[in-house]
């Protein structure tokens, strides 16, 4: 089993999990009056997001997001810490709390002046206790019922040939 | 890779590797020109003013929608001088897969080797091999007039046996072809089912859940230490065992109210006790304890009889262990507290006799001499008692004690 290391590797989301995930993010967005949450995995890829994430680039903020976490992580090693727990920017207008959801993933709340950076970090540490259980559910389920379909990528290398033209 | 069912995603994570100025950038570049803009994001580049790539280039790539999934490839490159080291680390965690860009330059030959030297080590750290990864090796800046011939080039660097392809990146000449390539040497990985389906356990149905974490719930507060109603069950418990005569003890004692704050009463002693000796930096002999354990194991011929002897009165060797800790904590402490303890417990013949005078008719009428040895020694255990009640109470007198009788 030469690929195991790297399957493990492999997170998958389930629609019933998510499910659970989105509502406990419209609450806490609801509690906390943030303007809106992204879930990402802490290798860059976005879990879910809620709010009013329409002008944000979710991709590209959940890749700097994971990079400037583990970031982060170098500085907090220097310093004899395992990592920091909540990251906070501060904006002219609008500001992003960034905070870590067990070991897998990173949570990034963007708010502005209707509520306080205290509420924020009140309600997404609630919101990650939450989290972190859906979460440990969701990695210990090993056989999955839904796989991804056997000729699937080789229908995704088709769209290769389309898209990656000299 | 995450697979998203719920957002009906798979999307995976390209790394561009390679020497400093080797060209992952002006790839990435050449990646975020030629892609349809239906089918990319914008490329965000966190770069020095001289251009180098500090912390990493970021480009998005939607492929779109196959049969209702859509597929991503988020598309890094790290910084390829040698001082940032631990960057290239970092944004190598979760790669799904690796274009290492290497330089054909003649001069170039040990950088690259550098290099992937490094690749091989970080994967290392994230306990992949370097021949586990999908990796495309792309002999780059193939018009340099003095590019080495790629014979010599798979000769010297691609030790690892990876995938190889020519380019030009500046001119753009062969990046997406390396990318294809990379891109269905990981979309292969897809096909390998997540676990050997007969192997893999049942699927936990779907109203099993994890248990719910019970919360915690505290009899007693005792200064800032709390005792919680489940230890101090097994206190009773531990108690009980190991002073029951019988040969065999129940699974799950019930006691009394009047014998749970009795129980209670004790347990809270030990804790003020441990906190006094906390501040007085007095930390358990575990040496001497251990000792004590090994001659408790001596008794028994066989690990059998020893295993029989516990399992009978439910105990184990970490809770005989943590009694010893305790009753050594306790002689420890009554030393430091009452220095004259050793002159305390000289008896005198005056004290025997006024004892037993005093008790005279629950010895059966013994006679003094018959019971005397038994007798010092119960008014040493009484001396130590009441001594230790008396610093009990100081320490009660200091310390806030709160008792929640409901929760017993």
């Amino acid at each position: 089993m030469k690929d195991n290391k790297l399957r493990l590797k492999r997170l998958v989301y389930y629609a019933d999990d998510l499910q659970k995930i989105d509502k406990l993010m419209e609450e806490f967005l609801k509690l906390s009056n943030a303007k809106c949450i992204f879930l990402i995995d802490k290798e860059g890829h976005m879990i879910s997001n809620k709010g009013l994430v329409q002008q944000i680039n979710g991709d590209t903020l959940s890749a700097l997001v994971a990079g400037s976490f583990a970031a982060t992580k170098e500085m907090a090693r220097l310093l004899g810490e395992s990592e920091f727990s909540v990251m906070f920017h501060q904006g002219s207008r609008d500001h992003i709390h960034i905070s870590i959801i067990g070991d897998r993933a990173i949570s990034a709340t963007i708010f502005d002046e209707k509520t306080t950076v205290g509420m924020i970090n009140l309600y997404s540490k609630e919101l990650s206790v939450k989290l972190e259980k859906i979460f440990d559910i969701a990695i210990r389920r090993v056989n999955q019922e839904q796989q991804v379909e056997a000729d699937y990528s080789e229908s995704v290398k088709d769209k290769l040939n389309d898209l990656f033209k000299e | 890779m995450q697979i998203n069912y719920a957002r009906r995603e798979i999307s995976c994570k390209m790394v561009f590797y390679g020497p400093g100025m080797s060209g992952k950038t002006t790839n990435l570049e050449v990646i975020h020109q030629k892609v349809p803009d239906e089918n990319k994001g914008e490329m965000t580049s966190i770069a020095t003013e001289g251009d180098r790539t500090l912390f990493f280039d970021f480009l998005p790539l939607d492929l779109g929608k196959v049969r209702g999934m859509t597929t991503k490839f988020q598309l890094y490159t790290v910084p390829g001088q040698i001082y940032y080291a631990s960057t290239r680390k970092l944004v190598l965690q979760g790669a799904d897969g690796v274009i290492f860009v290497a330089d054909s330059g003649a001069g170039k030959i040990e950088d690259n080797i550098e290099s992937l030297k490094d690749l091989t080590n970080n994967l290392a750290e994230y306990g992949i091999e370097i021949t586990e990864v999908p990796l495309v090796i792309q002999w780059n800046k193939r018009d340099l007039p003095n590019a080495l011939p790629v014979a010599e080039l798979e000769k010297k660097i691609n030790t690892v046996g990876a995938s190889t392809i020519e380019a030009v990146a500046a001119t753009g000449e062969g990046v997406m072809a390396t990318l294809k390539l990379a891109a269905s040497l990981v979309l292969d990985r897809l096909n390998t089912p997540e676990e050997s389906a007969t192997a893999a356990p049942a699927a936990p149905k779907k109203e099993e859940e994890a248990p719910a974490p019970k919360k915690e719930v505290f009899v007693a507060k005792v200064g800032a230490d709390a005792i919680s109603r489940t230890f101090f069950l097994q206190y009773c418990q531990l108690q009980y065992r190991l002073a029951s005569k019988e040969a065999e003890v129940e699974d799950f004692k019930k006691f009394k109210k009047e014998e749970y704050l009795k129980f209670l009463d004790s347990l809270i002693n030990y804790s003020l006790l441990l906190q006094d000796a906390k501040k007085r930096a007095i930390k358990p002999p575990m040496d001497k304890i251990s000792v004590q354990i090994e001659g408790f194991k001596k008794k028994f011929g066989t690990p059998q009889e020893l295993a029989d002897y516990l399992a009978k009165r439910r105990l184990s060797l970490d809770a005989l262990k943590n009694e010893a800790t305790k009753n050594e904590i306790i002689n420890i402490m009554i030393q430091e507290v009452l220095p004259n303890i050793n002159e305390m417990m000289k008896i005198t013949d005056k004290e025997i006799s006024d004892f037993y005078n005093a008790n005279k008719a629950k010895f059966n009428n013994k006679s003094l001499d018959e019971i005397k040895p038994n007798l010092a020694n119960l008014i040493k255990g009484a001396k130590k008692r009441k001594a230790l009640e008396e610093f009990y109470g100081k320490l009660r007198g200091q310390a806030e004690i709160e008792i929640f009788e409901d929760k017993l």
